[in-house]
């Protein structure tokens, strides 16, 4: 967690651009949020019913941690949508993103129940990963 | 019946294991909530699952409970259903995320 899942039309984000993508969701999140890196996952679907296209390109839906503020969601949004347009070509307005808010506490993650945000330092020594500082 | 999401990466999980799964989670969700699963199974395709930005081997379980549960039971009931996906998959146990969701309120 967080877990951004990414549906697009057949074709419309090619192979080449998914790492490319996934490299931008992990670093905006990481950013924005102060997460560190290993949370973070970005999956790629194409045609499936979840996230619902609605009529755009492509759709990014990220599940993530409650407590962010409402600005660190709109930065979120903001610059993942822009780095899907960036990467693939599609025009940003075709580009569809929302978020949901799940406690910390519902999620299960490395063996134990995860951190709230900011309080992840304990949990990666328990784990022996460095942290997104270092 | 209780709704179970499983996210798996394509080829990572082989459909005799599959079969044992939905079958595990769906006894489970019996156990722990008094109704069978009802799971939609999720593969993500070769190349286009990222944890950390490398390619993954992650799933993530996902079930909705049909009462609130307390922390407690719910951090038992995450570990149980966690160990038991790390036992038909021979994954460790930091290649799955658990979600154990409350009812909409």
């Amino acid at each position: 967690m967080p877990l951004y899942l990414c549906n697009a039309a057949k074709g419309a984000i090619s192979d080449e651009a998914k790492p490319k993508i996934a490299a931008d969701i992990t670093r905006i999140h990481c950013d924005v949020t102060g997460a560190p890196p290993q949370f973070v996952h970005a999956f790629f679907v194409e045609e499936d019913t979840a996230p619902p296209l609605d009529g755009k390109s492509a759709v990014l839906f990220g599940s993530i941690r409650a407590n962010r503020t409402d600005a660190q969601k709109a930065q979120i949004i903001a610059e993942m949508r822009q780095s899907i347009s960036t990467h693939t070509g599609i025009a940003l307005d075709a580009v569809g993103m929302m978020t949901t808010d799940v406690p910390a506490s519902w999620a299960f993650e490395g063996g134990e129940v995860m951190p709230e945000p900011g309080e992840e330092a304990e949990w990666l020594a328990r784990h022996n990963r460095p942290s997104a500082a270092e | 019946m209780i709704s179970c999401n499983c996210i798996v990466q394509a080829g990572q999980i082989s459909p005799e294991t599959e079969t044992r799964l939905r079958a595990n989670l769906s006894a489970f969700a019996e156990r722990a909530f008094g109704e069978p699963a009802e799971i939609n199974w999720r593969a993500i395709p070769e190349r286009s699952g990222f944890t950390a930005a490398q390619p993954s081997t992650s799933s993530i379980i996902s079930m909705a409970a049909n009462r609130p549960v307390p922390q407690p039971e719910r951090a038992a009931l995450l570990k149980e259903m966690c160990e038991l996906w790390i036992r038909e998959t021979h994954r460790s146990l930091d290649e799955v995320v658990g979600v154990i969701s409350d009812p909409q309120t």
